[in-house]
């Protein structure tokens, strides 16, 4: 493995001019995982300093979430789905974003029975309780589907026990820990998002529109060196577990560098267009309108977005 | 080589028969520990189960009093001091007049008990596995240990596993859940106290795989059994993990952290969890192996020894054997007088040894001797060749014998049995007198032989003298007779024939009758020569043999045998002269035919010869 120490000093450390670095807080949805390994990148290797920046990671805990931390202007930036974004921007608060990583849905429908989810109707499926729930829902009552939501925690346990019939996971991360306590995974029991019309893009880095425009200058620079983060960790993925580790190590996350590295594989692989395998980072027209209908459609947001509301 | 198979496989047997009752005996030990452990684990589980079903009997007939909840999620701690904490927790607006949230939590810190209310909006029980577990599955379920964290009020500090029921009311309807809580540290005590083996170790694996007990920090929570697997496929662990996690009891041998082990494991009550203890093959076969080792390498310098000194042996055994051998074969070659070692040693190679130098010897000694005899009997083989020579050197053997005369036809043929006989014949003209005679010596080769040169030597010298033939005898005979010790004698028949007028006189001295025109000559036997000094012989005489064959033989003519030891015989000796004689030498060459035919290659048994003659008539 690469010496990371010596991959930081061989990224030229270059002050712009003036010399003083903007002070920056951004704020992942989560705690330390490598679902958030460009923004660590970016950090350890020197692309926010080489862009002005001194930025501050500051990660959401169980008293203070990350969205609460935005509200009260706390931190600068967060990552958000778009489909929240869009129930934030409809509860009144505008959000702006300054740069779109994912380009597939990264969630699926795994059932107990090895049967097709989509064909347990009426079938109870776990649903975490945090929210991340718009688009299953939505697809739900389009499909008529019946199921019963139960409120989970964010662990896989009810679904171990048998407390639900079927679990609502995402594929880079609860989808690996089934895998990881023994389940078998295949195209019989696993319903993926990104393999259906419901293919609508999640995170990206939002700020509130008002903090964008004082400080846009900064917001950009943090979005262009947040990317240039991520296309190096594409480039060295191990080299960029490694960084996440040191993250995950700092908090004592329990987790372990196998999950962590299928999560940094599985995040990236969702980064890529389907059709060119390479990273856009482009916050795509027809899936905020798709987003948009199919929300507004189920009465999950109230008005009908413009995806110009969304961008700077 | 032999030996040390056999040993070797004794050997062998004994250590896989010990291999296999210390490899019993190790299973038998840890299953007894493993079986202990999981005893002791149950019956904390049975306890915390026991406490648990007395307060949610009370609980039950309570459902009016929400406050007395705070009371009872007490009073369980007080009962029962080792637990960590209990909550009697009800559904969203069960108790009006206590809003959507209500639990009774108390928690036991050090001994200190503190009840509080624990549900918030920060605090939503109704989705945490402890609520939310019993309530689905409607029935009693220990939850995976877990960090409980509560922002606006108490919570554990512990790593815990709630045993939780779900509440019901009269007509069976779910209220809430009670959930009582132990300290994981209780179990993972428990399991990982007691090591079988030195480098033994537990674990325990939650219903999702999870390491809870592990002797690693690093692994504990953060990894499950088939984490390792996801990235190298390692069948073995993934079975165990399957097998240990569908609540099997039983054991496997696979490696685990790099080392040959056996795993026993058995799953833990209703927990949906399972133990195992983790015995590394080096633990149970440590002794073992090491005295295999100890034991192999004494059999292997032990075998090397042995090889040595046997080699040594044999070379020291070997070596002078194949230097026989080798000069066995030079001595064989004919060269004898190759020197053989001197050994001096008494040991069967020293015997052997000996032996051969005596053998060599006696062969050198013997082959002389043989040379010598061969070299003697050449030798006398060439004196026989010249005495035969000799020999017939005394016999008239030129024929025809009188070439100037033509008025007798004379033919005589001997044949000795051996290189020199006993036969005689002889005859020679002297005044026109014909003086011939026939003799066989008794016995036959050498001694025959001398008798025979002397007696017609005395023949001669005394048939010169023109004596009749009874006076040639009675003078051969006294000479003979004096000194013969030997008592040799010699047969023989002496005649005189005047050519002139026809007359054959005659004296047989013991011998065989001639035959004359096909019949055999009357005449008086007498005696053989050599035996009676001074006996007086008489002559007998034919006045005319004119035109007459007569043949004079000896025994070995009728006397001729086969092989059946038929005699050739008189008979067919008088009708073959009757029907051939033709001129002596023709009836004497056919005789020797018609004998030759007869004998058919048979040994001679006797000389044979044969003197013929035939007087032609006399011219007037």
């Amino acid at each position: 493995m690469r010496n990371i120490s010596a991959a930081k000093d061989s990224v030229a450390r270059i002050t712009p001019e003036g010399g003083e670095l903007r002070p920056f807080v951004f704020t992942p949805q989560w705690t330390p995982q490598a679902q958030f390994a460009g923004y660590y990148v970016a950090k350890e290797l020197g692309f926010y300093h080489e862009a002005g920046l001194d930025v501050t990671i500051e990660h959401p805990n169980a008293t203070y979430s990350a969205i609460s931390r935005i509200r009260n202007s706390e931190s600068d930036a967060t990552t958000l789905q778009l489909v929240q974004a869009l129930e934030i921007i409809d509860n009144g608060i505008p959000m702006v974003n300054t740069l779109q990583t994912s380009m597939n849905n990264g969630m699926a429908l795994v059932s107990r029975n090895n049967e097709n989810p989509l064909t347990q109707h009426g079938a109870r499926v776990g649903i975490w309780s945090a929210g991340f729930d718009q688009i299953p829902i939505c697809m739900n009552i389009k499909e008529e589907l019946g199921y019963k939501w139960i409120r989970i925690a964010s662990n896989i346990n009810p679904f171990l026990v048998g407390a639900v019939d079927i679990i609502c996971v995402m594929t880079y991360n609860e989808y690996n820990l089934l895998k990881q306590a023994g389940i078998e995974l295949n195209d019989e029991n696993t319903f993926k998002f990104k393999d259906s019309d419901y293919n609508i893009q999640e995170d990206g880095v939002y700020m509130k529109r008002d903090n964008y425009l004082q400080h846009q200058k900064e917001a950009e620079a943090f979005a262009q060196a947040s990317r240039k983060g991520w296309e190096w960790s594409k480039a060295h993925k191990e080299e960029a577990l490694e960084i996440v580790m040191q993250y995950v190590a700092k908090e004592n996350i329990a987790t372990n560098r196998v999950i962590q590295r299928l999560m940094l594989e599985e995040i990236i692989h969702l980064q890529l267009d389907q059709k060119t395998g390479e990273q856009p980072f482009t916050l795509r027209r027809d899936m905020v309108e798709s987003a948009v209908n199919i929300l507004h459609e189920n009465g999950l947001i109230q008005h009908e977005i413009d995806y110009e509301e969304l961008i700077p | 080589m032999f030996a040390a198979a056999i040993f070797i496989i004794s050997v062998g047997y004994m250590f896989s028969e010990s291999r296999e009752a210390v490899r019993n005996e190790a299973i038998s030990h840890a299953t007894e520990v493993l079986n202990s452990t999981a005893l002791r684990v149950n019956n904390i589980l049975e306890n915390v189960e026991i406490a648990t079903r007395n307060i949610d009997w009370l609980v039950g007939r309570h459902l009016d009093a929400p406050d007395s909840m705070f009371v009872y999620s007490r009073r369980i701690l007080v009962n029962n001091p080792y637990l960590d904490g209990c909550s009697i927790a009800f559904e969203p607006y069960y108790f009006k007049e206590k809003g959507q949230y209500f639990s009774a939590f108390s928690l036991n810190e050090n001994g200190t008990i503190t009840t509080v209310q624990e549900g918030s909006n920060m605090y939503q029980y109704f989705y945490m596995d402890w609520y939310l577990l019993p309530r689905m599955m409607n029935k009693p379920v220990w939850t995976e240990p877990f960090n409980d964290y509560n922002p606006e009020s108490i919570a554990s500090s512990q790593t815990i596993t709630s045993y939780t029921k779900p509440l019901t009311d009269k007509n069976g309807d779910i209220v809430g859940v009670i959930s009582v809580d132990l300290a994981l540290e209780w179990l993972s005590q428990t399991i990982s106290s007691v090591k079988p083996y030195p480098n033994s170790y537990s674990i325990m694996l939650g219903r999702s795989g999870t390491f809870f007990v592990h002797p690693d920090s690093t692994m504990r929570s953060k990894q499950t059994i088939f984490t390792e697997t996801m990235e190298k496929p390692n069948p073995k662990l993934t079975a165990l993990g399957k097998a240990m996690l569908a609540g099997e009891e039983g054991m496997m041998e696979l490696k685990m952290d790099g080392r040959d082990s056996y795993v026993f494991y058995k799953p833990l009550g209703n927990t949906g969890w399972s133990t195992a203890i983790v015995c590394p093959e080096s633990d149970i076969f440590g002794g073992y192996n090491r005295l295999l080792n100890v034991v192999i390498i004494l059999i292997i310098i032990g075998l090397l020894l042995m090889l040595l000194a046997f080699s040594r042996i044999f070379t020291h055994m070997l070596q002078p054997l194949s230097q026989l051998a080798k000069q066995a074969e030079t001595i064989a070659s004919g060269k004898f007088d190759e020197n053989l070692p001197v050994t001096d040693r008494i040991d069967e190679i020293g015997k052997l040894s000996n032996s051969f130098r005596y053998m060599q010897t006696s062969l050198v000694n013997y082959i002389d001797e043989l040379t010598r005899t061969t070299a003697n009997k050449e030798r006398i083989e060439g004196e026989l060749r010249i005495a035969h020579d000799i020999q017939m050197g005394m016999i008239p053997r030129i024929f025809p014998a009188f070439p100037e005369r033509d008025d007798i036809d004379i033919y005589a043929s001997m044949t000795p049995a051996k290189e020199v006989g006993g036969d005689l014949y002889d005859f020679f003209i002297q005044n026109d007198k014909l003086y011939y005679c026939i003799g066989d010596v008794s016995g036959k080769g050498i001694p025959a032989s001398l008798f025979m040169a002397v007696t017609r030597n005395l023949f001669r010298v005394v048939a010169q003298q023109e004596l009749p033939p009874a006076e040639i005898a009675r003078q051969i005979n006294d000479t003979l007779s004096e000194d013969n010790d030997q008592g040799m004698f010699v047969t023989m028949f002496i005649g005189v024939i005047n050519l002139k007028t026809g007359q054959m006189s005659y004296c047989n001295c013991g011998h065989n009758p001639p035959v004359i025109e096909g019949e055999f000559m009357q005449m008086e036997a007498n005696v053989p020569m050599g035996l009676f000094t001074g006996f007086e012989f008489t002559d007998e005489s034919i006045d005319n043999v004119e035109n007459k064959m007569i043949l004079l033989y000896t025994d070995g003519l009728n006397e001729a045998e086969n092989e059946e030891h038929e005699q050739y015989g008189d008979d067919r000796l008088l009708a073959y002269m009757q029907q051939h004689a033709n001129t002596a030498k023709t009836t004497i060459n056919d005789l020797l035919e018609s004998v030759a035919q007869h004998v058919a290659g048979a040994e001679p048994s006797d000389d044979l010869t044969m003197l013929c003659f035939k007087l032609h008539p006399i011219a007037n």
